[in-house]
Order: structure tokens, then C-alpha cells, then sequence
């Protein structure tokens, strides 16, 4: 029967994965994450899920194990963070190579050094060139729904690639709201237990997954296979996405607009800020500025077209990064740049904006801060959203870090 | 929509105090959320939690800074620089405490409403003090838009799911409904939207690498963090009976006993955490415990 109950966005997850049927879970702790593993954990071993959960010795093996399981032929799913998913890079790489099917939800937290435990998107957009297909959730349903569509575009004979599910640590991981969960039946006619379409390991077939190869033209040629499959996914997206319409009603294109139509200034976000970023535009509205928001949901494949057409038109855009590479600023801004180079109606100005790094908040007032600056006839870019009491505050606790005495 | 902001201490029940809530606008028809604030650290720090509860889908996340309502479970908190529990606060804002009457400095400036819930938990929950039904139970009532059963579902489900027994869920639900009855609800006046003016952001200077990395050159300054305040109990010496053997010395988890030059252990209250482990360890139990009131200076 379908329900709809209070969840976390970290147990969203898990009830996503438990929807899914999946039968192999391999799991590694982190903060802000082990919610999910420790609620699969529970369903496992009361026999709520039929299949295997197991404690890896890291993100590295965790990931190897889940590829592995995955070329067998079972339904694999695991999660990991920050510090944890850059642990395991090398294996991300490794499997999404394999083209073994999985969903992985990472839990975004913001990178060391300074270490913290809030969030910001630089854990996922570390992954963003591993060959992963990437959703970006904005709430604790999305998530759910995600982890759903997630598994038949992993599984798509087209595809055959991980799906990286992201939410944001605390604002989402931790953050409780009304998540509609649909009854059995309507899932598995959706998402049908699974049937390999491709050649599995089995005890009586031996054959080989990673193979070497030298002279660069083979090894060109799979990459580029991977090129396509992960393109092609784009149309899977769609498709997928209009069953799951057709089942459960909501329809997700590959990016949200929001008041959108007549906007002049556009902010342009993803996960749960955006959500901030729709709040502001309100209000903004009620004051007479014509404000609207794009948001990012398929991140990979990069939907270029949807992009530049959601965007053309519209006079002022910033693009708002919670993310940052040092000496070059936000990492999707040049993407959205280029999705916009070939159209005469490109926006006037577009503008790069550094915020919410380590959880800080994004304001009201930041959002009116992005416009005026979007006004001045001399923009400089980036702009970051960084104010005198954050300053004052950094320098109060030089003085702590320096020398106790200052402060008495 | 209204904003309910939760004070208290790890261990208080505070975060599924906020989850209670969250249900009981949910049960009642409401858009609800609810998020807990916690550092990386234990029993007894400050805690803060946030309710969302709303006709309208909910647009905002994660804290509240202008809250409706602000519940206070642990009054010692209400100058502690770190959970500061009146930051945002506007003269409309509904202000409740635990406490048995109207602390001096709020009741000038604000609405207060309290109750000793400490007492109410004592007598319904086997001398325990945790306040997750008990304010939950008042900002649900406080609000005014909440029916009785709602609350007492929401209390029962996020109980169960933590594995409370039958007998302290019963607790639980007299304790509730006892206050729900007790509490009177308080006009929440929907605050005006204030027009949007632009942060003035600066530019960030660039430093030299001493202050523009994460570098500590004053080791030891943890001294300047005053977690004396977490303390829910202090461990008091009888110095009439103590025979200096210095046993609470070694054992206190934070080092915050000394030795005075004659040979006496010292608690340092600035930083002891109230764990007990020194009332427990010391072989003839000359170590009292004290529950703390009041504010901490
Ligand atoms: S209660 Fe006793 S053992 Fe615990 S921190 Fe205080 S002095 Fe140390
Ligand atoms: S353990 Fe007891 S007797 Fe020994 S020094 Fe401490 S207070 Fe005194």
C-alpha cells in the first residue's frame, strides 16, 4: 500500500534501495551518510531484504566489491561521502570502465583541508569525469524517486553504466519531510526485478572484465564506447522518466524551471539549495523583479541543449557554484558557458558565483547581492559570496589560533 | 508558516523532540520538516532543532534564524554564547522555558510562557529528563492548530522506532497529554515579510600563509572553550572526608582535576563536564552530586 511518511533524506535513500530489491549492499561509515547503511543493515538482518549486506575495509574495496557483484549479475547498491568517495576513486574509475550497473548515493560533504563534516559539491564534482551517470536531488523524494529511475538507466542495455545519486549532507541527509513511498506492485512494474542483458561471471564460464591494452587506438575505442553509452543515457533519462510519470505522477526533465518564462535575472543551482535559490525568487517577485531559477538535475550526461535552451533568451544569469577549483573558480559555470557559446540568444551576462562552501547558509540577502552586482555595467566574476562578519569572524580566531592573550 | 526553534542539551531528547512536532503538523494536514544541529561532539552540548510546520509547501531549509516560536528545555543554556536560544528573536516571538518561573531577563522583552517540565518528567518518566514528549507536547499546544491525537501518534511512532518500552511510552503519553491540557495557546502572529535588501559582500584580502591556512600556533587553547556549561550535574568534594588519595584525579576523562599544592584534588567547574565518572570512581564516596540551576556566569 502507498504510504507517505516523514524521512530523512538519508533514509529516503534507503527505502529507495529497499524498493529497488536490491540484493548486494557492500558499506563503509561516514559522516553524513551512515544513516543509510545502517538502516539497509537493520532490513537485512531482520529479513525485511533477502541478499547481502557486508562491512568492507574501505571505500577502495567497497566500491571494487560492488562493481564485482555487479558484473554477476545481482542488484547492487552502496553510498559513501566526501573524504570516503575520493577514498575510492580509483575504483569509480575502475568499474564504471566494467560498465557494470549499481547505484551509488554519495551524501555531499565539503573536502579537507580544514576538515569539516558540512556540506558543499566538491566531493561530487571530483566524480564527475569517472564515467558515473549523475542525478542531483533537491528534496527527500527526489531522492527516492531518483534511486528508482536510477536503476533502470543503470541497467539500460544502452547504458550499462553507475548511477551516482547526490543529496546534500544535513540539509537533506538529516533533514525530515513528507516522502510518498508507492506500493510494491507499482515499483516493480516500473522497475521489474532484475534481468542481466549482458554477459555475467558464473562459476562454470570463466571470462575476463579488465583487460590491458597498449597502443592507445583500443584503449580510444572503449573509451569512447563509454563516451556514447553515457551521451545515449540522456534519451534513457526521458524516457525513463516518462514511465515513471505514467506510474507515479511526478515527471522530472533533466533541469527544473522556475519561473522562468519572463525572468531577467536567472539563478542557476542544484541539490538542496535550490530550494533557497525558488524561495528567493519569490520574494524577489513580490518586490517587482523579474527573478527565476534553472535547476540541475541529470548532471551526467551534461543535457547542453536543455541548458542553452532553458537559457537563451533570458538577459542575466548567474550561475551559483557550491563548489570551488582554486585558481579557476566554479567548476559548472564553464560548462553552462559553453552550452551557450553557439546561440545568438545567449544571455548578456552570465556570472559566476562561489557560495555556500562548508554549509554556509545562502540568504535572502545573497540573492539580492548577486542581482545588483548582475546590474553593474563594470560585473567582475567570480563573485563570492563572502561578507564583513564572515571576515571578522576568520580574524577573530586568527587571534585565538595566534595568541591567546589577544583576546583577553 | 510557522518556525518552532528547540534549545537543549545532547541527550535531552531535543532533536526527536522536533521530530514529534514534525509529525504532529504532518498528522494534523500540514507541510511539515524538521532538522536537528549538532557539532561533532556529545552528551550534555548545546543542541538546536528546527520545525517547519506550514499550509504551503515549505521553501526554506536547514536552521531557523527568526523563529515563531522558541522552545527552551534546559534554562542554563540561556546565556551560553554557543546555542544563544533568544539570537533572532523579535517581540512577537513566543518564548517558552523550563523553569519554574519567568527567568528576570526575558520577561520584559518578550511573550514567556513556563512550565517545570523537570518536575513533569521526574513524576512521569522514572526520574528521567528527557524532553522530547514534554516539548514537543508545547509546541504543539502553543500553536494551537494541533489536535491532541495527533501529538499522542507522533510521540507513540517516533518512540517506538527507537525501541522505548511499553511502560516509558505510557510515560511518554500521560506526560503529553497532561501538558498539552496544561499549556495555553498563544496567538502566533504570521510575521510580515520584510522587503529584500543586498548583503554587502566584501572581497577577501589574500593573507600570508600563517593566517591564510589552517595553522595553530597557540596550542592549548581549548582552555578558552568554557564546556563547564554542559553540565547537567556537578560533582561536589567533601573535603571533611576526602583523604587526598587522588583517584578522581586519575580517573577524570578531561583531566579537569588538579592538585592544590596541599596535596587536595580541585575540580575546575570552567571545564568539567558533569560526566560523574569521579562521584563513581571515588572509593569512599565522598563525591556528591549536585544538579545544576541557573544560569551559567
Ligand atoms: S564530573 Fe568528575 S570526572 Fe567528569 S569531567 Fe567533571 S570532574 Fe571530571
Ligand atoms: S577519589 Fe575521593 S577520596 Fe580520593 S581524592 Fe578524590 S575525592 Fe578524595
Amino acid at each position: 500500500m502507498k504510504t507517505k511518511i516523514m524521512l530523512t533524506g538519508n533514509k529516503a535513500a534507503a527505502w529507495g534501495a529497499r524498493m529497488a530489491g536490491v540484493e548486494y549492499v557492500p558499506a563503509f561509515p561516514i559522516t553524513p551518510q551512515t544513516e543509510i547503511i545502517e538502516t539497509l543493515a537493520k532490513w537485512f538482518a531482520d529479513g525485511t531484504l533477502q541478499g547481502k549486506f557486508t562491512n568492507m575495509d574501505s571505500e577502495h574495496s567497497m566500491f571494487m566489491a560492488a562493481g564485482s557483484a555487479g558484473a554477476t549479475g545481482v542488484r547492487v547498491f552502496t553510498a559513501s561521502s566526501s573524504q570516503g568517495i575520493l577514498h575510492g576513486m580509483e575504483s569509480l574509475y575502475t568499474i564504471s570502465g566494467w560498465r557494470t550497473p549499481m547505484v551509488i548515493v554519495n551524501v555531499s560533504r565539503a573536502l579537507a583541508t580544514p576538515i569539516t563534516l558540512e556540506p558543499d559539491h566538491n566531493d561530487v564534482m571530483s566524480t564527475r569525469d569517472c564515467g558515473l551517470i549523475q542525478l542531483h536531488a533537491e528534496t527527500c523524494q527526489e531522492v527516492f524517486d531518483f534511486i528508482l529511475m536510477g536503476y533502470r538507466i543503470a541497467e539500460d542495455p544502452e547504458v550499462c553504466l553507475p548511477v551516482l545519486v547526490n543529496m546534500d549532507g544535513f540539509y537533506l541527509s538529516f533533514t525530515r519531510e513528507p516522502v510518498l513511498i508507492p506500493d510494491e506492485e507499482a515499483v516493480r512494474n516500473f522497475l521489474p526485478l532484475y534481468t542481466v542483458t549482458q554477459p555475467v561471471f558464473q562459476a562454470s564460464r570463466p571470462m575476463a572484465r579488465a583487460s590491458a591494452v597498449f597502443g592507445g587506438a583500443t584503449y580510444t575505442s572503449f573509451k569512447l564506447q563509454q563516451e556514447l553509452a553515457s551521451r545515449s543515457a540522456e534519451k534513457c533519462f526521458n524516457q525513463t522518466a516518462q514511465e515513471f510519470e505514467k506510474y507515479f505522477g511526478r515527471l522530472y526533465e533533466p533541469v527544473e524551471a522556475f519561473h522562468l518564462d519572463d525572468a531577467e535575472y536567472v539563478f542557476v543551482m542544484s541539490n538542496s539549495f535550490a530550494t533557497k535559490g525558488k524561495s528567493a525568487v519569490m520574494k524577489l517577485r513580490r518586490q517587482g523583479i523579474k527573478a527565476g531559477l534553472l535547476k540541475l538535475r541529470l548532471f551526467r550526461p551534461f543535457p547542453s541543449e536543455a541548458i542553452a535552451s532553458a537559457l537563451g533568451g533570458h538577459a542575466k544569469v548567474a550561475v551559483i557554484d557550491q563548489n570551488l577549483a582554486p585558481g579557476m573558480g566554479g567548476i559548472t559555470y564553464p560548462e553552462i558557458v559553453t552550452s551557450l557559446y553557439d546561440r545568438e540568444d545567449r544571455p548578456e551576462k552570465i556570472l559566476s558565483v562561489i557560495g555556500g562552501l562548508g554549509g554556509k547558509d545562502i540568504e535572502d540577502q545573497d540573492f539580492m547581492a548577486i542581482i545588483e552586482h548582475l546590474d553593474k555595467p563594470d560585473m567582475q566574476t567570480p563573485l563570492y559570496l563572502y561578507d564583513e562578519g564572515d571576515a571578522s569572524g576568520f580574524s577573530r580566531l586568527q587571534q585565538i589560533a595566534k595568541l591567546k592573550e589577544a583576546l583577553s | 508558516m510557522w518556525r518552532i526553534r528547540i534549545h537543549g542539551r545532547g541527550g535531552q531528547g531535543i532533536k526527536t523532540a522536533s521530530q514529534i512536532l514534525g509529525s504532529a503538523g504532518f498528522y494534523s494536514g500540514f507541510q511539515a520538516q524538521d532538522f536537528p544541529l549538532y557539532g561533532a561532539e556529545r552528551r550534555g552540548a548545546p543542541v538546536i532543532a528546527f520545525t517547519r510546520v506550514s499550509e504551503d509547501p515549505i521553501l526554506e531549509r536547514g536552521p531557523i534564524s527568526s523563529p515563531d516560536i522558541i522552545l527552551i528545555g534546559d534554562e542554563t543554556l540561556l546565556n551560553d554564547p554557543q546555542s544563544a536560544p533568544l539570537c533572532g528573536a523579535e517581540p512577537s516571538t513566543v518564548v517558552f522555558v523550563n523553569s519554574a518561573q519567568v527567568p528576570e531577563v526575558l520577561s520584559q522583552k518578550f511573550s514567556v510562557t513556563t512550565t517545570n517540565l523537570t518536575d513533569l518528567c521526574f513524576q512521569y518518566l522514572n526520574h528521567r529528563t528527557v524532553y522530547s514528549s514534554a516539548l514537543s507536547a508545547v509546541g504543539a499546544r502553543l500553536l494551537g492548530n494541533i489536535e491532541l491525537e495527533c501529538l499522542l501518534r507522533a510521540v507513540e511512532d517516533e518512540l517506538i522506532q527507537q525501541g522505548i518500552s511499553s511502560q516509558l511510552l505510557q510515560g511518554n503519553l500521560d506526560l503529553a497529554r497532561e501538558i498539552f491540557e496544561m499549556i495555553q495557546p498563544v496567538a502566533v502572529s504570521q510575521r510580515e515579510e520584510k522587503g529584500l535588501t543586498a548583503k554587502p559582500l566584501v572581497f577577501p584580502s589574500q593573507l600570508p600563509v600563517v593566517d591564510g591556512a589552517p595553522i595553530i600556533l597557540d596550542p592549548g587553547n581549548m582552555a578558552l572553550r568554557k564546556t563547564g556549561n554542559w553540565r547537567v550535574e556537578r560533582p561536589e568534594i567533601d573535603y571533611e572526608k576526602c583523604n587526598n588519595c587522588l583517584i578522581c584525579y586519575a580517573r577524570c576523562p578531561d583531566g579537569v582535576i588538579g592538585v592544590a599544592p596541599d596535596g587536595r584534588p580541585e575540580i575546575d567547574y570552567d571545564h568539567c563536564k558533569g560526566c560523574l565518572i569521579c562521584a563513581l570512581e571515588c572509593p569512599g564516596h565522598f563525591i556528591h552530586t549536585v544538579k545544576e540551576t541557573g544560569t551559567f556566569p
